[in-house]
C-alpha cells in the first residue's frame, strides 16, 4: 500500500538530480477469458496485470521503469537507478497533489458480479445458434474477455487521478467447411462497460449474421486483382482512416518529421468531403477513457475539417517536443509500458450521401462490407488492409462474393481519392498495436467510396 | 513460496497444482539524432498457476503475489474449474525421463556499462547516417533481457530454465526524389561483443539501397521467390495448421491427414528445439515436458501434429513437448535446406519477383481456409538476375496449394526471432496485384 506522502516522497527523490518531471502509475487490473466451443465451455482463464511504471523526464529527455515489486523500498531504488541518468542539480519542487476529478464512466454490472456459470450459458446459447445455422458450419466459437483496470497516476506537477476501466468484448466465430475448402467468419464487438454490454446488443442476431457469412464465403470467389473503385461499408471500414491517417497524426511519427502531415496544419491534405475526429471520451464506447494514461482528461479533438489538417494527437513529452499543447491522447497498455501518443475513437464524420446512392452510382467496383486488420508504416505512408466480406458492384448492383481481396495505398493518396461520404457513422472496435503496447480503440466511419484503389487477390488466370 | 501456495490451494481441494513462474528483467535504450531518446528497465515476475479441481483444470496468470491475492485468485479457479462443462484430460505432469541438456554459456549483460551500449547505439546510427541517401534514423534500439523460469507441481516436478540474450537494430530512412523507404536488421546475440555496428549499419544501407526507386509492375501470374525471412514469416502465420487442437477443434485443414502426402515431396519441416542456429534453445515446455526434434513434413507426408499434455491423451499419443503460453506452438520450426545457392535457384526464370518485404501478416492471412493476401515489395527476376526494386504489391495465394508448387529451395537457412526458420523458396507463380 503507497499512500500519499510515500508518492510525493517518491517523486520528489526522482527530481534529485535534475529532473523536471516525474510520475508514478500505479495499476490492478484483472481479466477474465471464458472460452465456448461447439457449445461446449472448454476454457476458463483469469488473470492480474499488477505493478507500477515510474517515469522521469529533463527537457526532452526521458527514462522509465516498472515492476511488479511495489513496495515504498522497490520503488525508491529503481527511481535511484533511474534518475542516475540525470546528473545536475534539482531544479524543481514537487508541487501539492491536487484533489482528483470524478470518473465519468460507469459500471453497472462488474466482472466479479456475475457468477461465471451465468456468463458461459448465455454464450453457449449463441455457440448453438451459429452452429445450428446450416449443417456445413463445423466449428461455432465464442469468447467473453473482460478487464477491469484500475489505474492511479500522480505527477510532480500535481496531478493525483484515479480512475477505474471496464472492458467487455464479445467474440463470434463461425468455421464453415464443404469438402476441402473452409472458411471463417468473425464478429468482435465490444464496449468500455460492464456485462451490462449483455443486454445491450442483439447478439442472437449478431450469431445468425456470422454463421451466414462464413456460409456465403464458401462459394465466394478468390478476388481477381485489379485497379478499381471501391465502396468502404461502415463501422469497421474506419480502420483505413486508423491506418493511413490516424497513425501519422499521432506525436510519435509528427515530432520526428516520419509523417507525411508533419508541418502541414492548416493545408488542404484530403477531399472536402472528408472530416475526421479522434474522441477520448464518447459513453461507452471501446476506445474512450475518462481520463488518458498521463491523468488528464481526454477531450474530442478535431483532425480534419473539409480536407483541412486541423490537429494532431499529443502526449506531454511530444508536446514538450513540438511546442503545443497535450491533447489528452496519452495511453498505454499497462504500467511496463511508457506512454505516449495514441488514438482513441477515430472516425470520419456523417456526409450527406444515402448508402443505396453510393452503391447505385458505382458502375463497376468493389463493394468491402467488413475489413479485417491492417497495417501502416507511418514513414512510407503505405498501408494495407484485409477484406473479410466483399462483394462485386456490378452495375451499381451487388452480385457476387469475393473472397481474399487486400486493399493497399498511399496515406497522402488516399483522403483525396474519397469522393462520396454517406450519412450512416458507426463505430467498430478492434485492438491497436504500437509502441506503447495493444491497448482497445475504435474505429469508424459512414460508409465511403474511393475513387480508386489496388485491390489484390488469388484470382484470374493462372 | 510455491510449495505454500500448492499446499493451500490442495486444502481448497484441488487434487493437484503447478506453479509457472516466469521472472523477467530486461533494459531497453533507444538512441535518436545521437541522444538517448528511451531508456527503460524493469523486473517483472508473473506467476501461473494451473489447478485441478473435480477432473477440471483452469489457469490462472497473476502479477500481485500478496498472500490474499493467492487465496482469492485460488478461489476464484475453482469457480471456474467448475463452470467448465467439456470432459477432456486435465493433467498436470509428472516429468519426462530426461531432459535436452542446453550447452551455451550465460552471457551476464549486465556487467557491461550502459554508456557502452548506448555508444553501440550511437555508432550504429552515425554509420547509417553517413549514407548519402539516409534521411534520418527513425530509432536505434537495443533491448537486453534475462528471463528464469522455474516449473514447481504437486506431483514433485521441479525444472528451472534461464535465457539470457540482447538484440539490436536501426531503422534507417532512405530518400531519392519522392521514394521514401525504411530498412533495418535486427541482430540478436548471446554475448555483447557479438555486437558488430559497422556490419549492421552496412546490412540496413545495402537492404534500404535496395529498396529504393521502386515501382509496381503490371497485374498477373509470375514466379515469385521469397527470401527467408520472408517465407519464414509466411510459415510462422501457418504454424496453427500443425496444432493437435486446430486438429481437435475442426479448425485445420490436415485434419485427418496424418500419414497422407499434403505438401510436395521437396518440402521437409522439422520442429528441433536445440538447433544450432536457432536463437532459442528450450529443453522443456510450459507443462514440463522435454522438447524433442521430430519432422512435422518429411519428403511432404504429414508425420504428425505438435501436442500438448491434453491433445496427446486425446490423440492417445506421446506428449511433443508443444505446450506454450496455454496453446499449442513449434519451438524451432524449420524448413530444410538444400545444396543449391539462391544464385542458381534463380537462375532459370525469365520474368518473376523476388519478394523481400511482407506486411500486414496478421491481418493477411486466413490459417484455416489457407488463403493468404498480402502487401509485398522486393525486386524484379529477369533473365535469371535480381533486377529493379518492385513495391506497392500484394501477392495472393493459397499456402496448402502452393507448398504443392515449390519449385526450388536454397542452401540460406534463417532463423527469425519468433523461433522459425527457413531458407529462400522459389514457387512456380502465384497471382500479383500492382498496376491496372
Amino acid at each position: 500500500m503507497l499512500y500519499k506522502k510515500d508518492l510525493s516522497f517518491l517523486l520528489q527523490e526522482g527530481l534529485a538530480t535534475g529532473a523536471d518531471f516525474a510520475e508514478i502509475f500505479l495499476e490492478d487490473t484483472k481479466s477474465s477469458v471464458i472460452r465456448i466451443t461447439s457449445g461446449e465451455v472448454t476454457q476458463i482463464d483469469r488473470g492480474n496485470t499488477f505493478g507500477a511504471g515510474v517515469r522521469l523526464i529533463k527537457g526532452i529527455d526521458e527514462v522509465y521503469g516498472y515492476t511488479n515489486h511495489v513496495s515504498v523500498d522497490n520503488l525508491h531504488q529503481l527511481i535511484l537507478n533511474l534518475r542516475a541518468s540525470f546528473q545536475t542539480e534539482s531544479i524543481v519542487k514537487v508541487k501539492a497533489f491536487k484533489k482528483p476529478q470524478p470518473i465519468r464512466s460507469t459500471i453497472v454490472k462488474p466482472m466479479d458480479s456475475v457468477p461465471v456459470s451465468e456468463k458461459a450459458s448465455k454464450l453457449q446459447h449463441l455457440s448453438r445458434l451459429m452452429k445450428s445455422y446450416d449443417s456445413r458450419i463445423v466449428q461455432a466459437m465464442c469468447q467473453l474477455i473482460e478487464t477491469e483496470q484500475k489505474v492511479l497516476v500522480v505527477n510532480s506537477l500535481g496531478t493525483y487521478q484515479d480512475d477505474l476501466r471496464a472492458h467487455t468484448r464479445v467474440f463470434l466465430s463461425a468455421v464453415a467447411q464443404e469438402k476441402g475448402n473452409m472458411q471463417q467468419a468473425y464478429e468482435g464487438p465490444g464496449r468500455a462497460m460492464g456485462l451490462e454490454f449483455l443486454d445491450l446488443l442483439d447478439f442472437d442476431k449478431l450469431a445468425t449474421e456470422v454463421a451466414h457469412s462464413a456460409i456465403t464465403l464458401l462459394s465466394a470467389e478468390d478476388m481477381v486483382p485489379q485497379v478499381m473503385p471501391v465502396v468502404l461499408h461502415n463501422g469497421f471500414g474506419g480502420v483505413i482512416f486508423h491506418e493511413a491517417c490516424g497513425h501519422p497524426l499521432e506525436a510519435t511519427a509528427v515530432a520526428k518529421g516520419l509523417s507525411p502531415f508533419a508541418g502541414k496544419l492548416g493545408e488542404k491534405i484530403g477531399s472536402d468531403v472528408v472530416t475526421a475526429y479522434d474522441d477520448g471520451y464518447v459513453d461507452g464506447a471501446w476506445g474512450s477513457a475518462s481520463f488518458d494514461d498521463e491523468g488528464k482528461p481526454t477531450q474530442k479533438n478535431l483532425l480534419i475539417e473539409h480536407g483541412i489538417l486541423k490537429g494532431y494527437l499529443i502526449d506531454y513529452r511530444n508536446a514538450r517536443k513540438m511546442n503545443m499543447d497535450p491533447t489528452g491522447s496519452a495511453r498505454r497498455q499497462s504500467y511496463k509500458f511508457s506512454p505516449t501518443s495514441r488514438m482513441n475513437t477515430t472516425y470520419i464524420a456523417p456526409g450527406k450521401d444515402k448508402f443505396d446512392d453510393i452503391i447505385k452510382d458505382t458502375k463497376y467496383g468493389l463493394f468491402a462490407k467488413k475489413l479485417g486488420g491492417g497495417t501502416v508504416v507511418p514513414a512510407t505512408g503505405e498501408f494495407n488492409f484485409a477484406v473479410q466480406e466483399g462483394y462485386m458492384i456490378e452495375d451499381g448492383q451487388l452480385t457476387r462474393p469475393v473472397r481474399g481481396a487486400m486493399l493497399i495505398g498511399h496515406g497522402k493518396d488516399v483522403l483525396f481519392k474519397i469522393d462520396r461520404v454517406a450519412d450512416n457513422l458507426e463505430l467498430g472496435q478492434g485492438m491497436c498495436g504500437s509502441i506503447s503496447g495493444s491497448i482497445p480503440v475504435d474505429v469508424g466511419q459512414p460508409t465511403i467510396r474511393v475513387s480508386s484503389m489496388t485491390v489484390g487477390g488469388a484470382g484470374g488466370k493462372k | 513460496m510455491y510449495q505454500d501456495w500448492i499446499a493451500l490451494g490442495k486444502k481448497k481441494g484441488l487434487s493437484d497444482l503447478e506453479v509457472f513462474a516466469v521472472r523477467n528483467r530486461s533494459l531497453s535504450l533507444t538512441v535518436y539524432q545521437g541522444k538517448l531518446d528511451a531508456h527503460v528497465q524493469s523486473d517483472v515476475e508473473q506467476v501461473t498457476l494451473r489447478g485441478i479441481y473435480q477432473g477440471k483444470l483452469s489457469t490462472i496468470r497473476f502479477e500481485n503475489h500478496a498472500h490474499a491475492n493467492v487465496d482469492h485468485l485460488l478461489n476464484k479457479l475453482i469457480e471456474n474449474a467448475q463452470a467448465l462443462t467439456v470432459t477432456e484430460p486435465a493433467i498436470i505432469f509428472e516429468g519426462s525421463p530426461s531432459y535436452p541438456e542446453v550447452k551455451e554459456e550465460r552471457f551476464d549483460f549486465s556487467r557491461i556499462p550502459v554508456t557502452q551500449k548506448i555508444q553501440l547505439l550511437k555508432d550504429l546510427e552515425s554509420y547509417i547516417l553517413a549514407h548519402e541517401k539516409v534521411t534520418q534514423v527513425q530509432n536505434a534500439s537495443y533491448q537486453e533481457v534475462d528471463t528464469q523460469t522455474t516449473l514447481t507441481n504437486s506431483k514433485g516436478l521441479h525444472l528451472f530454465k534461464r535465457n539470457t540474450y540482447a538484440y539490436a537494430y536501426a531503422i534507417g530512412v532512405f530518400k531519392q526524389d519522392d521514394d521514401i523507404k525504411t530498412a533495418y536488421d535486427v541482430k540478436l546475440v548471446k554475448d555483447f561483443h557479438d555486437f558488430d555496428a559497422k556490419k549492421m549499419a552496412d546490412e540496413t544501407i545495402r537492404q534500404g539501397i535496395s529498396k529504393l526507386g521502386g515501382r509496381s509492375i503490371p497485374t498477373g501470374s509470375y514466379p515469385v521467390v521469397f527470401s527467408n525471412e520472408q517465407f519464414a514469416d509466411l510459415l510462422s502465420a501457418f504454424t496453427s495448421i500443425f496444432s493437435g487442437e486446430a486438429s481437435y477443434r475442426n479448425l485445420t485443414a490436415l485434419k485427418d491427414k496424418v500419414g497422407q502426402q499434403v505438401f510436395g515431396e521437396n518440402i521437409h519441416l522439422i520442429d528441433d528445439p536445440l538447433h544450432p542456429e536457432s536463437h532459442f534453445k528450450i529443453p522443456f515446455d510450459d507443462e514440463g515436458v522435454a522438447c524433442q526434434k521430430r519432422a512435422v513434413v518429411e519428403s511432404g507426408v504429414f508425420k504428425g501434429f505438435n501436442h500438448n499434455l491434453k491433445t496427446s491423451a486425446i490423440f492417445k499419443v506421446q506428449p511433443t513437448g508443444n505446450g506454450f503460453n496455454g496453446g499449442i506452438s513449434p519451438t524451432n520450426l524449420y524448413l530444410e535446406s538444400t545444396s543449391q545457392s539462391f544464385d542458381e535457384m534463380i537462375q532459370p526464370i525469365q520474368d518473376g519477383v523476388y519478394i523481400t518485404d511482407l506486411v500486414g501478416l496478421h491481418a493477411g492471412v486466413k490459417a484455416v481456409s489457407g488463403d493468404f493476401s498480402l502487401q509485398a515489395s522486393g525486386l524484379k527476376i529477369i533473365n535469371g538476375k535480381l533486377d529493379h526494386a518492385v513495391k506497392m504489391i500484394v501477392v495472393s495465394g493459397n499456402f496448402f496449394d502452393m507448398m504443392k508448387r515449390v519449385k526450388g529451395i536454397a542452401s540460406d537457412l534463417k532463423f527469425q526471432l519468433s523461433g522459425i526458420g527457413s531458407p529462400s523458396v522459389f514457387i512456380e507463380n502465384l497471382m500479383i496485384g500492382g498496376e491496372a
